[in-house]
Formats: structure tokens, C-alpha cells, sequence
């Protein structure tokens, strides 16, 4: 008690006057801010984090320069992805788009195709299309790795929601390709900066462009200029010879050209990106949106496959966006204006306050915390460092209603299991595919609007089911993909109640419900050798209703 | 009969027949102890296919007889010469030649101007309000489906009374009743195929009883239960029958499973499976391409289901849905945007086929919503209230559908 009292002193020691009090002790707010900041405790964490104080924690959490932990560098090493280049990603891709309709030439109907198997398709693929499809496959296994091995937790927890924020979709034709750079050079360096340039850094990156098809986007009736010389290098290019076959080929090109204006990133980054559904903007106003992105594109080969803007393409008339008049022929100039505009936006700072309210304080985000996010927001011209701090500062942060309160999503539950028992993932796809498999496999939301954050849309019977699987195969230290060494940190006893009592301790804080412990105890009676009854008791803690809870 | 229901499944399937009170239960866990097939005795199924993304409906079911189609859609109309003609006016898109035997047998109905009449173009909110069924409302909180459940009390609560293939629980489904989620019925339980499986069931089941709330501890309920009734009627071992023959993939694995369910005899009322890429905005194709690979598979898992479950498909009605329609006009990247009304489908026993059902607004400049998209002349509220009521006997839609006051029936359901 007393000690508790001095780690209390400690953890306000380090607050500053505008900080609320956590209420309870300060194991209790180290495990709170585990759960919220941080994918989960890790093995003596809770006391280390106690001990320095948990204000101070979670300054320290806030003031990381970048997002990588120089800890992990060895084990990022083992990603190729991270080091192949975009171009050579991109290069892969469409050579691999070519053996495929060289292939299907001499190659099976779609109906044939559909009637393989996975497997069959995979060996039918390409050499060059499989290679791809391992590297990106790191992709998601890298998120699993950073989650629960960086020390840089709330960055990982911000590159996840925003990455969920900014969603993508991998099967959507090139978008997987720029998925590594969208990744790692669009979001994770600026999960703590301005939203702006978070923002504008998004509608830049090809990933979105593609995703959104505001690379496709072009004031109707616009045509590229096409100099001799360059359409000569396509045919060229292309392999085509005179007479019909250029014909239907050119007609083919044709067709696929785009040729007018596509609104779909324009209403998502109203509905979804900034303002909200319900942030006042109309059908009007997302046919503008669009027509100002006209010529935001993503570069040819060439030209580096970046970013680039095609005055060819934009639309030069005048434009007007939520009452506000854009002035005619201002090119790439009016999509930065309208970045700010919609960024600086009060019903932007809201949606997004809530939403971050959300995911740390309680699936129904009460009005205290969000006013304070807004604020923040306000006073800091969009920092997010400074509405994240404005929402650990909140009362309803440390309120005892939201404690353990918010079901962990699929990906919360299984880094965190892994991390409660100081497992390691290794670097194939296969931890990231149990996340897939218990209902959120990352970058494979296909629709815009992300994995959601409410406990209706992650809990029902399969679900759990597949929850309580999963931990059973992780107490027996059987997951594919990752290694659990129990004997460091549960050593088997044949003592059930020592047992118990440090699975409680490792996994739950010691706070498991005397109910809980009891039927753990029960169902172990019979069971004599020690590491049976020990994977039973983990596996039952892991997959217990307790552990679901954040 | 509800609460002998609850105590039954608790007290475990065996458990029944020492009971000895509840006749209609003995008959049916009978039915299934047995194996014999057809669905719980009086009881109908409701089958729902969510077509996610915004289906053109202008593809599926196409108005080749309208010159102002072609027109539009210089690149990606459907060429009158594949189009598996209907009525002279409307026909089926090529890659759903395999529904035109259903047409022919009159257990097929097509719905093409059907939709929400809130005009929203955001995929979210438009699936969203066709789930939770009050368009424009968004402060609800469980789904139609759920609704029907949780007011239809006449009909007995199985575990299996709803159930949606997929890993999450669809909005449709969300709500106090109890519905099921279920990715793969040959994987569902706890021990996968090892031998532990009851044991850990039981050790799981006493945890979430005791230490569960909300709803993790009726999420936990409803698992436990599922699991026992599974155990015994073992639906997995039925084959395809007919010599249907499913597609791969997600859906046909999914209505294949529904169908098993259904012989099974496991009280499956309303079952709900989705289906994702409609979202066409580029390079949508017309008989080939994009749009035709996804309709390929849609044409032969539902050909392949009606096949499969044969006879039984007279208590049997499938239903697909899309939250909008796409565009008139092809775009400017060989796709079409978001739009407003849709066609949607129904199949079954019940069926009163053979018919375009709810009034065609026609493509015309006057006619179209917002001078761009098909009109919307079925509120989908009616569609799925006659259904409901005609198919599955629903008394009172005004808790499902709530502050609806209904229109007119399109008429697809025979009286």
C-alpha cells in the first residue's frame, strides 16, 4: 500500500498542472495506459512503466522524433521489402502483368481459372507475379513485428489508425505496389505532426490515387499531348507491327483512356478523410472537390511513378467549395488550397477529435474528451501530438467507466497476447494471417471507410470462437509464425495455485475475478503434467473474457 | 415454447428427450438426429446476398429494349446479341444465363427500380441504412433482420434462427436477438479438429458464464449453444446434391454451407452472405471484363443453390440487394459512379416468377433521379416487407421497418 502510494507520487510527480490525477494506483494507470497507448503489457513493463510514472511514460511515448525504433533494426532487416525500391516493385508488377496476358493467350477460360484451387492458381502464377506477391505479403508482417516489439508503442498505434484512417485496399489492381511507400514514407514519419501535411502528403501518394482513381480523374474532353516521339516508343513498346492488329490495339488503348471526371477520392476525402458524413458539404460540392484534384496524378514509368501534376488534365475553370469561390487557373495551387481549407475545417477537428476519442477513451466518445481534442486542435492549428496530449490530459481518459472497457480489435488481441508472453514473430506472413483470419487482415478492407472501433463490430459467437482458438495454440506455443519461450516467463510448477497465481499476475496485472479463478482451477484438477496444465491455464486466461477487454 | 427452447439447449441436445415436454422440438431433433432432410417442419427460409460496392444494376439486368441504354453507354452496354432476353425489354446480363431455367420455371422475379429514397452517394451510409432499414435515420442500432427476429416471437429461437457467413456479424444481423456469425461451418468450435474440443467447450463455457457481460458473455451464450446443435446434426456431411456444382470462392462456398443448414433442419430463418467488387468506377467491361467475372460467380453460386436444394426450394427465398445504383452514363474511365436506384433479384418456391416486378421509370432526362441515375420506384423497404411478411409470415413491420409507412407491394411473393 504504501509503496503503491509512493508510485502514485512518483507518476504526478512528472504531471503537469493541467494534468488530471489518475484516480487509482499506479500499477492500475500503467496497465491503463498499456492497454490504450501501447498494444498491451509486455513482461515487467507494468512496473517499469510505475515506477518511472506514468505521465512521464506517456510524454516520453509522445516525444518520439521518428517513428523507428533503433532497437528493431535487426529485426527489420529481415524485410526485403524495406529495402526494394519502389520503381523496382512497380517494374516487377507490370512485367508481370505482360507474362499473364502473354499467357492467357494459350491460357485456360476464367471459368477454368475460377474452377482452381488457390494453389493451383499460385503455381500458375508468373515468376515475377509471385516473387511480388511474397514481398508484399511482408507488408502486413512488418505492421505485426513494429506492434509488438517497438518500444515506440503509440507511434505504432498511431500508425495503425491512421493507416486504417487513410485506408487502402492491396487487391485493388497497382495500389499494392505503392502500398511500402505509403507506408513507410506517407504515414509513419508524420503519425505525430500536422494533419495538413498528413493530409496533403496522402492526396499526393499513389496508393491513394490509385485507390481513389483520382489518378484517372481528367476535365472531360482533356487529351495528353502526345509528341511522335513518344507514341512511337509505345508502339514500339508494345510490340505492334502495322495493319489490323495496331488497329484493335490502339482501339484498346483507346478505350482505356481515361476521359472525364471521376468523383470518387473527392467524396471520401469529405466523408471519410476530413469534414464527415455529416460536416455539411453536398453533391455539389464533391463534383468541385473533384473538378480542382482534375490533374492530381500519378507520374508514367518514366517520369519515376510519383506524384506528378498534369496541367493537361486539370480542369482551368473557376470553382466553388463549400461557399468558398477557388479562382480560375491556379493549377496544383487550388488542391493545396483546398487541402488546408478542408483540413482547417471546424467539422474536420470534430470528426477527427471523436474518432481519436474513440479509439483511446470509449467506443461512445463522451463530449468532455472531445471538446478537449478539439480544443487542442484549435489552439495548435492541427498538431496532433497536442490533441493526442489533450486526450491522455482528459478526465474521461482516466475515468474508471472507460477503464477496461473497449473490446480489443483483432489485431489488438493477438499483438497483445503475443506481447503478454514475450513471444517474437518471425518475418513470413503467418502471424499477420491469424489477425487476417480472426476478421481484420490488414490492408484488406476493401472499402474506404477502415476497420471500424466498436465492440458490435468485433464481437459475436465465431468471432470469439476463433479468439479462444487462437489462444489455446498460443499457451502451447503452436501459432505458426511466432515463438512464445513459456519457461522464461512461466515456469512450470505442479503447484496449481503458484500457477494461477502467476498467470494472473503475467496476464491479466492480478486482477483476475475470483470467479475466473476458480474455474481455471477447476478445469486444471485433473490434469498433472505441469506444462499441460500450464498452457491449459494461460490459454483459458488469453482466451477468458477478461483478456478481450482493453 | 421460447424459454423450454433456451432450457432445452442449455440442458444439451440429449438432454431433450428426457424433457418430454415441447413436441415440435422432439420432431425436429429428430429431424436431425436422423437426417432427415428438409427444413424445420413450417419453417421458410430467408436467404440474403449483399451485393457490396454498389451493383450496376443497368448490367445486370439490362433494358436492351431502350436505345437511350446504348447511347449512354457507348463502351460498356451490354450488346443486345449476348443479352439472355426476359420479356422482350429487359434481359439477364450474359453471365446470369445460369438463373434463366428459374425465370422459365417462374420461381425467379426481377425487381430493376429498386432502392433506398434517401439519396445519399456514400457506399457507407447507403449499406448502412439498407442494413439497419430506416434510410436516413443513423442513430439505429441493430439491424432489420435482427428486428424481424426479435419480433416474430411465434417462431422458436434456435442458434441457428440467423446466421451470417462471413468473420464478422453483418450490421443486418446486429441487435438483442440472438444471430450467428460463422466464417466456416467445418471449423466451427473450440479444438478445431483435435480431440479436445468438448472439454475445452466446457472450460470456455463455465469462464464466459461467470465472468462475461454485455455482450461478450451472450456472444459466448450463443456459441456454446451452436456448437452442441452442430455437434449432433453434423450438416457438413452433406454434399451437393442434384449435381450442382459451385463455384469457388468465397460465395458458392457460403451458399453451399446455407444450404447444408437448410437440409440440415437446423431452423435456419433468415441466413445473409456478401459479396464484395461492384464498386466499378474504371474499366467496368460490358459481356466481358471486370464486372462480368463478378457476375459469373453470382450467376453460377445461386444457379448452383437453387440446383442443390432442389424440392426444398419451396420454402426457400433468395434475396440480393446492393446499397445504390451507378450512373446512366458511362464516365470518363470506362466505369460508372455512384448513382441511386438498382435491380435486385428473387428467387425461390414462393416466388411469383417470371416477372419485372415494380414499375420501370424508363432512362429518360425527365425520368431519372437528379437528372443523372435510375429513379427509384420500390422503396426496398417494401421489397423486403412483403417478403418477410408473404414468405416468412411477419404480422407487423412496423417494429422492423420502424416510422415506414408501407407502400405498394411490388408483388413478387405469391399471395
Amino acid at each position: 500500500m504504501t509503496r503503491s502510494c509512493l508510485l502514485l507520487a512518483a507518476a504526478l510527480s512528472a504531471a503537469p498542472v493541467a494534468a488530471q490525477p489518475p484516480v487509482s494506483t499506479a500499477r492500475d494507470s500503467a496497465i491503463h495506459v498499456l492497454n490504450r497507448l501501447a498494444f498491451g503489457a509486455a513482461p515487467g513493463l507494468v512496473d517499469r512503466i510505475a515506477g518511472e510514472g506514468v505521465l512521464r511514460w506517456i510524454d516520453r511515448q509522445l516525444a518520439v522524433p521518428t517513428t523507428e525504433d533503433p532497437g528493431l533494426r535487426g529485426v527489420l532487416a529481415q524485410f526485403d521489402l524495406l529495402r526494394t525500391p519502389e520503381s523496382e516493385l512497380v517494374r516487377s508488377y507490370f512485367e508481370a502483368q505482360r507474362e499473364r496476358r502473354a499467357d492467357r493467350r494459350a491460357a485456360p477460360s476464367d471459368s477454368a481459372m475460377n474452377a482452381m484451387s488457390p494453389d493451383e492458381r499460385e503455381r500458375r502464377m508468373p515468376p515475377e507475379a509471385r516473387e511480388l506477391r511474397g514481398l508484399i505479403m511482408q507488408a502486413p508482417q512488418l505492421v505485426m513485428v513494429r506492434a509488438v516489439s517497438s518500444e515506440h508503442q503509440l507511434a505504432e498505434v498511431m500508425a495503425d489508425f491512421w493507416s486504417n484512417h487513410f485506408n487502402i485496399f492491396i487487391g485493388k489492381n497497382v495500389t499494392r505496389v505503392y502500398l511500402p511507400s505509403y507506408i513507410e514514407e506517407t504515414i509513419r514519419p508524420r503519425v505525430f505532426g500536422r494533419f495538413e501535411d498528413l493530409l496533403i502528403a496522402v492526396a499526393k501518394s499513389p496508393a491513394m490515387m490509385v485507390y481513389l482513381d483520382n489518378a484517372q480523374s481528367i476535365m472531360p474532353g482533356a487529351r495528353p499531348p502526345e509528341p511522335g516521339r513518344f507514341a512511337g516508343r509505345r508502339r514500339a513498346l508494345l510490340g505492334l507491327r502495322g495493319g489490323r492488329r495496331l488497329d484493335s490495339a490502339r482501339l484498346a488503348l483507346e478505350e482505356r483512356r481515361p476521359s472525364g471526371l471521376n468523383e470518387n477520392y473527392a467524396r471520401e476525402l469529405m466523408e471519410l478523410h476530413t469534414l464527415g458524413v455529416d460536416g455539411g458539404y453536398t453533391q455539389h460540392d464533391v463534383t468541385e472537390v473533384a473538378r480542382v484534384l482534375t490533374g492530381w496524378s500519378v507520374a508514367r514509368p518514366i517520369q519515376g511513378y510519383g506524384f506528378v501534376f498534369n496541367g493537361w488534365a486539370h480542369d482551368r475553370g473557376t470553382k466553388t467549395v463549400l461557399g468558398v469561390e477557388f479562382p480560375a487557373g491556379r493549377g496544383q495551387e487550388e488542391g493545396l488550397l483546398l487541402l488546408g481549407m478542408l483540413a482547417e475545417h471546424p467539422s474536420t477537428a470534430h470528426y477527427i477529435g471523436a474518432k481519436l476519442c474513440a479509439r483511446f477513451v470509449s467506443d461512445s466518445p463522451p463530449d468532455g474528451c472531445v471538446d478537449n481534442a478539439v480544443a487542442a486542435w484549435k489552439r495548435s492549428g492541427g498538431e496532433l501530438r497536442e490533441v493526442l496530449r489533450a486526450i491522455f490530459r482528459s478526465p474521461d481518459f482516466w475515468a474508471p467507466a472507460n477503464r477496461s472497457a473497449k473490446v480489443k480489435s483483432p489485431l489488438e488481441f493477438v499483438v497483445s497476447a503475443v506481447r503478454v508472453l514475450g513471444g517474437t514473430p518471425d518475418a513470413t506472413p503467418r502471424l499477420a494471417g491469424a489477425v487476417g483470419r480472426l476478421g481484420q487482415p490488414l490492408y484488406q478492407h476493401v472499402a474506404p471507410n477502415g476497420y471500424p472501433e466498436h465492440e458490435e463490430d468485433w464481437v459475436n459467437s465465431g468471432a470469439l470462437l476463433n479468439r479462444m482458438n487462437f489462444a489455446m495454440q498460443l499457451a502451447a506455443n503452436r501459432v505458426p509464425g511466432v515463438t512464445v519461450d513459456l519457461d522464461r516467463v512461466l515456469p512450470a510448477t505442479s503447484d496449481h495455485s503458484v500457477l494461477i497465481e502467476a498467470v494472473d499476475r503475467l496476464v491479466l496485472g492480478g486482477r483476475m475475478t475470483p470467479r475466473t479463478r476458480s474455474v481455471i482451477a477447476q478445469q486444471i484438477a485433473e490434469i498433472t503434467d505441469p506444462v499441460q496444465a500450464r498452457a491449459f491455464a494461460l490459454g483459458l486466461a488469453i482466451g477468458g473474457p477478461e483478456f478481450q477487454k482493453q | 415454447m421460447t424459454i423450454s427452447r433456451r432450457v432445452f439447449v442449455r440442458a444439451g441436445a440429449l438432454g431433450l428427450v428426457s424433457f418430454g415436454f415441447d413436441p415440435l422440438f422432439l420432431s425436429r431433433a429428430a429431424y436431425a438426429a436422423q437426417g432427415v432432410s428438409g427444413p424445420a417442419r413450417g419453417g421458410r427460409t430467408l436467404v440474403c446476398l449483399f451485393q457490396r460496392g454498389a451493383v450496376d444494376g443497368l448490367s445486370m439486368i439490362v433494358p436492351h429494349g431502350d436505345e437511350q441504354y446504348y447511347r449512354e453507354r457507348p463502351r460498356i452496354a451490354i450488346p443486345r446479341s449476348t443479352v439472355v432476353d426476359l420479356d422482350g425489354h429487359f434481359g439477364l446480363h450474359p453471365r446470369l444465363a445460369p438463373l434463366k431455367p428459374f425465370w422459365d420455371a417462374g420461381t425467379l422475379a426481377v425487381v430493376p427500380a429498386v432502392g433506398s429514397p434517401d439519396g445519399t452517394r456514400s457506399h457507407f451510409d447507403a449499406q448502412d441504412y439498407m442494413e439497419s432499414g430506416t434510410p436516413g435515420v443513423k442513430s439505429t442500432t441493430d439491424g432489420w433482420a435482427n428486428r424481424y427476429c426479435q419480433n416474430a416471437r411465434e417462431h422458436t429461437d434456435t442458434p441457428f434462427r440467423a446466421v451470417a457467413f462471413g468473420p464478422q456479424l453483418p450490421r443486418i444481423m446486429a441487435g438483442t436477438a440472438p444471430a450467428l456469425a460463422i466464417d466456416d461451418l467445418r471449423s466451427f468450435g473450440v479444438g478445431g479438429r483435435a480431440g479436445n474440443g468438448d472439454r475445452l467447450s466446457r472450460a470456455f463455457e463455465s469462464l464466459y458464464e461467470g465472468s462475461a457481460t454485455g455482450l461478450l458473455a451472450t456472444s459466448a451464450e450463443e456459441s456454446f449453444e451452436a456448437i452442441r446443435m452442430l455437434k449432433t446434426a453434423n450438416p457438413s456431411a452433406r454434399g451437393a446434391e442434384n449435381g450442382a456444382v459451385y463455384p469457388r470462392g468465397k460465395l458458392g462456398e457460403s451458399l453451399q454451407q446455407i444450404a447444408q443448414l437448410i437440409k440440415a433442419g437446423l431452423g435456419l430463418e433468415i441466413a445473409f452472405a456478401d459479396m464484395g467488387g461492384w464498386d466499378t468506377h474504371v474499366n467496368q467491361g460490358n459481356d466481358q471484363g471486370q464486372l462480368a467475372l463478378r457476375l459469373t460467380e453470382l450467376g453460377q453460386a445461386l444457379g448452383a443453390f437453387a440446383t442443390d436444394l432442389g424440392e426444398r426450394m419451396r420454402d426457400v427465398c433468395v434475396l440480393t440487394m446492393s446499397e445504390f445504383g451507378r450512373t446512366i452514363r458511362e464516365n470518363g474511365t470506362g466505369g460508372t459512379d455512384h448513382g441511386h436506384g438498382t435491380a435486385m433479384l428473387v428467387l425461390g418456391g414462393t416466388v411469383a416468377g417470371k416477372q419485372v416486378a415494380g414499375s420501370w421509370p424508363g432512362l429518360s432526362a425527365e425520368a431519372r433521379y437528379e437528372g443523372r441515375d435510375v429513379a427509384v420506384t420500390t422503396d426496398f423497404r417494401d421489397l423486403f416487407g412483403e417478403i418477410l411478411t408473404r414468405h416468412l409470415g411477419a404480422r407487423d413491420l412496423s417494429a422492423v421497418f420502424p416510422g415506414y409507412a408501407a407502400g405498394k407491394s411490388p408483388g413478387v411473393i405469391r399471395g
